[in-house]
């Protein structure tokens, strides 16, 4: 990770009396990517966010951020920082146009920008038409973009953005999301909190918190084989296999019986796993009616690794063991 | 370009202040249309006038005093009203318990006798008032309406001693008239001031130093509390902006707002009231501006000590009582021992009334009470942004 230009945290702990909020986490990002910052409500990302701000100092460990301790950011550094708290912090006497105004000044944007930044910034989030409407008078879900607008006016190097998602409809969703790539593209850093975890896919690195401890870290892709210790394919036959022929093959890491000739198994690489699942079953005589690869949702995916997390049992709806299904059967 | 935006961030919280209380018709009102009309309902309703007092005069049977009320009405002017005469002392003191009358005056029995004798002779005077300054002022009207009696026995006395003398053939025993020996000597006045105000005039730029002090210290301490309390420190750290420009921006603000309400004040008195302005125009709009400077001060430190909307609220009725007392708007501030006078002095209004009394009605410019205004200003505002700085933007 590049020290001056990312974020890094190093066992971080932040306590509130004797509730431990935040539990040793480390994570490093490296500048240009979006973060995402996932868990359930009161998992400890807004503290974790605020930690990333310097509005909180950790009680143990290390926070930098673009090389520095949040604590004490310089003003050259705070002019390159967007925020997006997750309480509705604006001011509601002005209208939204006054609003994304008064923060761009704040960030000492001069004129010709701001008229040229503030209408480009309204439109491409859909609050153009409610521009001269008082912010009191908004919606939630319209206070939020208008929110996630002052975080984003003055085209911020690394952005923070709490819940920027939150309360609003799919297809607005689906248009943020895009302009956040967008930024993304241009080399910005990003780091998002949601409770939508549909949205981790959206991010380019993922961390689960739970409890305040970090349950996973990686790439959306990296997560889903570590939930699932590999990918997962769907074999359907024309008559039932013995699940042995499948489970025992070398190339297959788990699997079981979810329909009377239907098979889901784990496997290492599933694009080179179904022709030679595919040529094992003809060779033996059987028929191979479909196969597809099976993406796992990612509330799947969190939902075992919570659960693995906390020491409990896996997720019914996981592979059934062969005895199950005979059973069934 | 750095000090260009600067400026625009320092403008970005005088903007939105002003566009924020523009916004709030009640803040309008208050701001304003109240102080106007407080201004107005005090120069339309006092006249500074002490009511005058009901007297029930107690002639004992025999003392040859008249017992006519209209005998009594040279008392009239000193501010006593003689409504009853009687000759029973009780009935009197019973019409002072049921308040009909303000004081009994009991004549001696027999003063003549009593003055014939070498004697002085007493004339009671009761009165039954709670309120200190009003007991003030009637004891000053019983001595008064007993020196009124003093002239009445004397010119009596001169009379008939002249009448006698006369009759005896005493030369030049009417030389000089009775009047003149009951009261040889009579003031003459003159006020050198080179104004006389009315009472409105006298009080209508003390009102406006108090009034400006209340709106610039309430308005800019609230302000600064309710961007804490509405959780936008959190937005103020992650941006350029410091706590010293997020207070300047608020104070021109505030400078902007209360030079309009200061403007529309001191033209309802020169317009409204004919209240002169015996300096010049500029010096009164210097005196203004330093008055909301160390208003706005105030107003920074409160916020800085201040937890809630609420305490600040608190605090800014606070000194506004405390400005009522000590700044010598009713009560002179000589009046006051050393501590009351060192209130006084760190008050901003005690110096805005004082400066603009001088610089309306006499002409005068104070530069002790101008420097005293930015004095405070200054020593109030370098602690408080330190104060707030922690507060408002480390969180």
């Amino acid at each position: 990770m590049d020290e001056n230009s990312g974020i890094a945290l190093d066992a971080v702990s932040r306590r509130f009396g004797d509730q431990t909020v935040v539990d040793r986490i480390s994570l490093a990002l490296d500048p240009g990517l979006i973060l995402g910052i996932i868990g359930p409500s009161g998992a400890g990302k807004t503290t974790t966010i605020r930690l990333l701000t310097g509005a909180l100092a950790p009680s143990e460990g290390t926070v930098r951020v673009l090389g520095e301790d949040p604590r004490r950011y310089r003003r050259r550094t705070r002019e390159r920082l967007g925020y997006m708290p997750q309480q509705f912090s604006l001011y509601e006497d002005l209208t939204t146009v006054e609003n994304v105004d008064f923060v761009a000044s704040m960030f000492g944007m001069l004129a010709p920008r701001r008229r040229r930044r503030i209408p480009e910034i309204l439109k491409l989030i859909d609050l153009w038409p409610a521009r001269s409407r008082q912010a009191g008078k908004l919606s939630g879900g319209m206070q939020r973009r208008l929110q996630l607008a002052c975080a984003l006016v003055h085209d911020p190097l690394l952005v923070f953005l709490d819940e920027p998602t939150a309360g609003i409809d799919p297809l607005l969703r689906e248009r943020i999301w895009a302009e956040l790539h967008r930024r993304r593209e241009a080399g910005r850093t990003l780091v998002v909190t949601t409770q939508y975890v549909t949205e981790a896919e959206e991010c380019d690195v993922v961390a689960l918190i739970d409890e305040g401890h970090l349950v996973a870290l990686g790439r959306p892709e990296e997560l889903r084989r570590t939930a699932l210790g590999g990918e997962v394919v769907e074999i359907e036959t024309a008559a039932p296999v013995p699940l042995s022929a499948l489970v025992e093959r070398e190339d297959v890491i788990d699997g079981g019986r979810v329909g009377p000739n239907r098979y889901r198994l784990v496997v290492e690489d599933a694009a080179e796993a179904i022709p030679a699942i595919v040529d094992g079953l003809t060779a033996s005589g059987a028929e191979v009616s479909a196969t597809r690869e099976e993406r796992v949702s990612f509330e799947e995916v969190f939902s075992l690794l919570v659960r693995r997390s906390r020491g409990q049992p896996s997720d019914p709806g996981t592979p059934e063991t062969e005895s199950d299904a005979e059973a069934a059967a | 370009m750095s000090l260009l935006k600067l400026l625009v961030r320092i403008l970005a919280f005088t903007g939105k202040e002003v566009v924020e209380t523009m916004r709030r018709p009640g803040a309008i009102v208050s701001l304003i249309v109240g102080p106007f009309l407080i201004l107005l309902a005090f120069g339309l309703s006092y006249n500074g006038v002490h009511r005058v007092l009901n007297a029930v005069i107690v002639v004992p049977p025999g003392s040859g005093l008249p017992t006519d009320p209209g005998s009594y009405r040279a008392f009239q002017t000193q501010g006593v009203q003689v409504t009853q005469v009687m000759s029973d002392e009780g009935a009197a003191r019973a019409e002072l318990d049921s308040g009909k009358a303000d004081m009994v005056i009991v004549a001696p029995e027999d003063p003549k006798t009593t003055l014939a004798q070498g004697r002085q002779a007493t004339i009671r005077v009761e009165y039954s008032v709670v309120d200190p300054i009003r007991a003030a002022n009637a004891d000053y009207l019983a001595r008064q309406v007993s020196d009124e009696v003093n002239r009445q026995v004397i010119k009596q006395a001169a009379a008939q001693g002249e009448t006698q003398g006369a009759a005896n053939g005493v030369a030049g025993a009417n030389a000089i008239p009775p009047d003149v020996l009951a009261q040889p000597t009579v003031a003459e006045t003159a006020n050198l001031s080179p104004t006389q105000p009315n009472l409105i005039s006298y009080f209508g730029p003390a009102a406006i130093a108090l009034i400006l002090q209340h709106i610039a210290v309430t308005l800019i301490a609230l302000a600064l509390v309710r961007e804490r309390s509405r959780g936008r420190p959190e937005i103020f750290r992650l941006s350029p902006t410091g706590t010293a420009e997020i207070v300047a921006g608020k104070i021109i603000a505030f400078l902007i707002l209360g030079s309009i309400v200061a403007s529309l004040l001191v033209a309802s008195l020169l317009l409204a009231f004919h209240v002169p302005i015996l300096s010049s125009f500029a010096l009164v709009a210097l005196v203004l501006f330093l008055l909301l400077l160390a208003s706005l001060a105030f107003g920074t430190a409160i916020a800085a000590v201040s937890d809630s909307e609420r305490q600040a609220v608190q605090l800014a009725l606070l000194m506004l009582l405390t400005s009522v007392f000590f700044s010598g708007f009713v009560l002179s501030i000589d009046e006051f021992q050393e501590l009351g006078q060192g209130i006084a002095a760190v008050l901003p209004v005690t110096h805005g009334v004082r400066l603009l009394q001088d610089l309306m009605l006499r002409g005068v410019f104070s530069t002790g009470d101008a420097v005293a205004l930015a004095v405070i200003a200054a020593v109030l505002f370098v602690p408080s942004v330190v104060l707030l700085r922690r507060s408002l933007v480390e969180a």
